[in-house]
């Protein structure tokens, strides 16, 4: 077999056996590379895609076996159901709040961190904890922290004099404990991708607005904050994404509950496709949520784009 | 001028005031759940309660490995997670080279193709997924957990960027010239140089395996083969009343995670950076 090539290019032993085997070996090792990924993505994603679009026009029922084209009647079914205008507001809320949350903290958090030296790393690898963390574990975790008898939380608010809340049981605050839970685990994450773009900003730049005697904010929004936009845009653009599909979270920590009060349109889907097993209404549903997170997408990079040319 | 100073100095210690408390807000939950694992199960949901334990007890940890069984979740998890890592961080190599040093037809169109099913939600392909795992009568399967990530669409976009910047195209042209060949130049040239990233990369699979809730959860029947997360979520659900067992039990989940940060701390931060500048 081949030996390691020693002293690359220079000797060139070119014999006809050998031309051959690089060309036949390059092209088997493409050929299984394309083959691999041209298959792959076929079966798992450009056909299961299409199987999601086409069949949101079917009454598709894997229990009953039902598989009929009804046109657009999941379509309109989900416009006529009062429930997926519940779970619309509460994923849009839920998204809204935990991206504005996140990215507004953990902007402030690496601001702090690139202004010191000393303990960065640490203060750092401690954020960052509750990223890597199952999300199974951390909700059971903050099930316990909101408990409303003997919680974390209310033990603290006890040691105030406040009376102890509901959190996740009462229909009013349940939404946004799951909110402030979901920031507490994701902002470690963000601070990361910020602290490396304000490392990222030029010192020189910073000291020329100084000397021209700007303010500390003046040099945020002049010279920091622009040069930072793209880190900016992918932490927005990557939060939002995920948010919009948040399950996990809401399957531990309330079930959609109480009543409806967290039910958003990841946990409807789940619950009509793996609870009611109507795949066709499930698939339309998932088809609507995907188009809602394209166009969000779409118009969050236009703006930006369009603030970055400014 | 000394007073500008002083103000620095106030500022500073702000600063610094500020982030200390975010780190506690950070840690205070973690250390509670440590300290509630030796409580009794009265003294949980007791009033008022309690942050460190005013009886110690061991039975929830005797619980947990004897009779809950927790080491046979934690090795299935060990299983998937170190299978699915092998695969997708080999594949996301190998195709990611394809992408950063080859040239052929449709190229930009199927590395556009590959971009795109990341911004994909999971939840459009999971139940057309979910069918085809039925036909093919693999529900209740590992394999059904492990083919949907043969291929890694993010492994692939994280390999091509970096085979691109940091492996000379002329390095390669000059070992094929010394009649190297694909394969041979593949494992022996192109992954040792992507050390790092194939490093970065592993530990984020590793990770993503090991945190993996919702498909192993539907796939699966049998609880013998259930993850840690799954096996988790049933102990939360099954109208539980062992509050100390459950969080034994949501501990040692957490505790693999936490020594694999431990030891690799470095390339985890560097890693998430570099996904995040480009």
């Amino acid at each position: 077999m081949l030996q390691a090539p020693t002293g690359l290019g220079k000797n060139i032993p070119l014999s006809k056996e050998n031309a051959v085997m690089k060309k036949r070996n390059a092209n088997l090792f493409f050929v299984v590379g394309i083959l691999l990924i041209v298959s792959y993505y076929a079966i798992l994603f450009v056909y299961p895609l299409l199987v999601a679009m086409v069949r949101s026009f079917y009454n598709w029922n894997p229990l009953k076996g039902t598989e009929d084209y009804t046109g657009a009647a999941n379509y309109i079914d989900i416009m006529k159901n009062p429930l997926f205008y519940v779970s619309l507001k509460n994923t849009l809320i839920f998204t809204a709040l935990a991206v504005t949350g996140r990215v507004f903290l953990s902007l402030l958090i690496a601001l702090g961190l690139v202004s010191i030296t000393r303990g960065r790393d640490f203060l750092r690898s401690t954020y960052f904890l509750p990223v890597i963390m199952p999300i199974v574990a951390v909700s059971i975790i903050w099930l316990w922290v909101y408990h409303p008898r003997s919680g974390l939380l209310n033990m603290f608010l006890d040691g105030f004099g406040i009376g102890k809340q509901l959190f996740l049981k009462s229909p009013d605050q349940a939404l946004y404990s799951v909110v402030a839970m979901v920031i507490w685990k994701d902002v470690g994450y963000s601070v990361i991708i910020f602290t490396a773009g304000l490392l990222g900003v030029p010192q020189s730049l910073k000291e020329a607005a100084w000397i021209d005697g700007a303010s500390r904010w003046q040099t945020f929004r002049a010279v920091v904050f622009p040069s930072i936009i793209p880190t900016f845009t992918f932490v927005l653009i990557t939060a939002m994404i995920g948010y919009f599909q948040s399950f996990v979270e809401i399957f531990i920590l309330t079930g959609g509950g109480p009543g409806t009060a967290t039910y958003v349109l990841s946990f409807l889907i789940f619950h009509q496709a793996f609870k009611v097993f109507d795949f066709g209404y499930a698939s339309a549903l998932s088809v609507i949520l995907f188009t809602l997170i394209t166009i969000i997408t779409v118009i969050q990079l236009k703006v930006l784009q369009k603030g970055n040319e400014e | 001028m000394k007073q500008h100073k002083s103000g620095q100095r106030i500022l500073t210690i702000l600063i610094y005031a500020g982030l200390i408390l975010v780190a506690f807000i950070t840690l205070v939950p973690f250390i509670w759940l440590i300290a509630s694992t030796f409580k009794t199960n009265h003294e949980i949901v007791g009033v008022p309660a309690t942050f460190f334990p005013r009886t110690f007890t061991l039975e929830h940890y005797g619980y947990i490995i004897n009779t809950f069984h927790i080491l046979r979740y934690f090795f299935n998890s060990l299983f998937l997670a170190v299978v699915k890592t092998a695969v997708g961080v080999y594949t996301s190599l190998y195709i990611g080279y394809l992408f950063a040093k080859f040239e052929f037809r449709f190229k930009n169109l199927m590395y556009g193709l590959i971009v795109f099913t990341m911004t994909v939600p999971a939840l459009v392909t999971m139940i057309p997924t979910y069918n085809m795992a039925n036909q093919v009568n693999l529900i209740d399967s590992w394999w059904a957990i492990i083919i949907p990530t043969i291929v890694l669409s993010f492994g692939i976009f994280m390999m091509r960027l970096y085979i691109t910047k940091a492996i000379p195209t002329a390095l390669l042209e000059a070992a094929q010239i010394d009649g190297a060949g694909q394969f041979f130049i593949f494992h022996r040239i192109v992954a040792p140089l992507s050390v790092n990233m194939v490093s970065a990369l592993s530990i984020y699979v590793f990770l993503g395996s090991w945190n993996d809730f919702l498909w192993p959860y539907l796939v699966l029947n049998t609880q013998r083969k259930f993850p840690l997360s799954v096996a988790l979520s049933m102990l939360n659900g099954q109208n539980n009343t062992n509050y100390g067992g459950l969080f034994v039990a949501t501990l040692l989940t957490i505790v693999p995670i936490l020594i694999v940060y431990w030891i690799f701390q470095r390339r985890f931060i560097e890693g998430v950076a570099m996904t995040g500048i480009k």
